[in-house]
């Protein structure tokens, strides 16, 4: 009888001691990481990170070297988080010169090294360096409502993003954007297409051999607004394209900042479908070097 | 008074498995991370990019808002740290220009008004 209650306080006391064991290892005094990787970063960190990758690439070229950087970040896919990041990061307002240099890593990595276009400057206007927040960007103005004695719905415009497949294959090889002659405007047409989902204004620009550039900026101005935006944030859709959502009722302008004529009075449209359905068109404008 | 004492021997013993097993067989596992639990190489290649960008920005400012990310150390003494690192690693001599001329720049900036001293 007493061996058995003997048994039975070792059995006891070992549970209660393993218990007690977890609770400290666990919740007392779990153990800590110091040593971790980029990849298990917090999410916000790890855009940081690869902002900073994209940023670096800019600044020395050295492909190989964002590639290895990024593979610590184990991303699924690394061009499309690339892709994905420039477009939140334009969506919401926050540097364009960050954004273009995640586009043309992302181009970079499907393509392989391109000629890298010089970046808009990180601080378009001067500010006071006191501060240790963000300088405001000029895509800050987005979210300003258009006229409202044009519009009879004021909605503001955003940049839409698209859904991309897995997989996606990238175009060959293509150019990036220098300095040289303005550029043309080659093509203004109506499309309708009811999988764009929804007005937008549809850019393609292209070298003077009509390969697309990525990296050339875009500016769209309307009554009380102005937005910016670059080609080949959407590598699926081709390096040298880029769209912006148009608010049905607002006017719009559309220029290449490298130069040349504005296309004016750009406005939503609507198109018939056979059943007789309506549905809203897009403009697609092909701007080229001479 | 013996089964007293093995009795505290087991629990001890059962508190020894318990940590192990919450240690070493299955730890907490941390998944959202701050850069500032970097392990010490990762750490210094984010500061040499932050010393690449620079070298093509020279935005000082910048600089120090992309080092503030990785904790409370004065962004002097981060790269200072990772001039450490990267002299016994060691890095490219190119790269530790770029993380020389950082430091430096940063040595000449006045902390309290975030502008370069006179």
């Amino acid at each position: 009888m007493n061996e058995e209650r003997g048994r039975w306080y070792l059995l006891t006391g070992l549970v209660i001691g393993a218990v007690l064991g977890l609770a400290y290892a666990w919740l007392v005094s779990p153990r800590e990481y110091l040593d971790t990787s980029p990849a298990s970063l917090q999410v916000d960190f790890k855009d940081q990170y690869r902002a900073m990758i994209a940023l670096a690439y800019v600044s020395d070229g050295n492909l190989a070297r964002a590639r290895a950087r990024l593979e610590l970040l184990q991303d699924e896919d690394a061009i499309r988080s690339l892709a994905e990041q420039a477009q939140r990061t334009l969506a919401e307002g926050r540097s364009p010169r960050e954004a273009q240099a995640l586009g043309l890593l992302a181009v970079s990595l499907g393509q392989g090294p391109i000629p890298l276009p010089s970046l808009p400057p990180a601080n378009p206007s001067p500010s006071p360096v006191a501060t240790a927040s963000p300088s405001p960007s000029p895509q800050a103005t987005q979210t300003a409502s258009p006229s409202p004695n044009i519009t009879s719905t004021p909605q503001v415009p955003a940049i839409t993003r698209t859904t991309f497949a897995t997989g996606m294959p990238l175009p060959t090889r293509t150019p990036t954007s220098t300095p040289g002659a303005p550029f043309v405007l080659q093509e203004k047409t109506f499309v309708c297409d009811q999988n764009l989902g929804g007005p937008l204004l549809q850019v393609q620009a292209q070298d003077a051999a009509s390969q697309p550039l990525a990296g050339v900026e875009v500016i769209v101005t309307w009554e009380g607004g102005e937005d910016h935006f670059f080609t080949g944030l959407k590598p699926d859709m081709g390096p040298g394209y880029a769209d912006f959502a148009m608010t049905p009722g607002v006017v719009y302008i559309l220029r290449l900042a490298d130069g040349g004529e504005p296309v004016e009075d750009l406005t939503a449209a609507e198109c018939e479908a056979e059943g007789g359905a309506r549905y809203w068109g897009s403009w697609l404008l092909v701007f080229s070097r001479p | 008074m013996v089964r007293w004492f093995w009795f505290i021997v087991a629990v001890l013993f059962g508190a020894a498995l318990g940590m192990l097993y919450g240690w070493v067989i299955n730890p907490v596992e941390f998944v959202d991370t701050t850069p500032s639990t970097l392990r010490v190489d990762y750490r210094s290649d984010y500061v040499l990019m932050v010393a690449e960008v620079y070298s093509a920005e020279r935005d000082l400012e910048a600089a120090v808002r992309r080092l503030a990310i990785l904790g409370d150390k004065p962004p002097d003494e981060s790269v200072r740290e990772v001039m450490i690192f990267a002299a016994q690693a060691p890095y490219a001599d190119s790269d530790q220009a770029l993380l020389s001329q950082l430091a430096s720049d940063l040595q000449t900036r006045s902390p309290t008004l975030g502008a370069p001293a006179p």
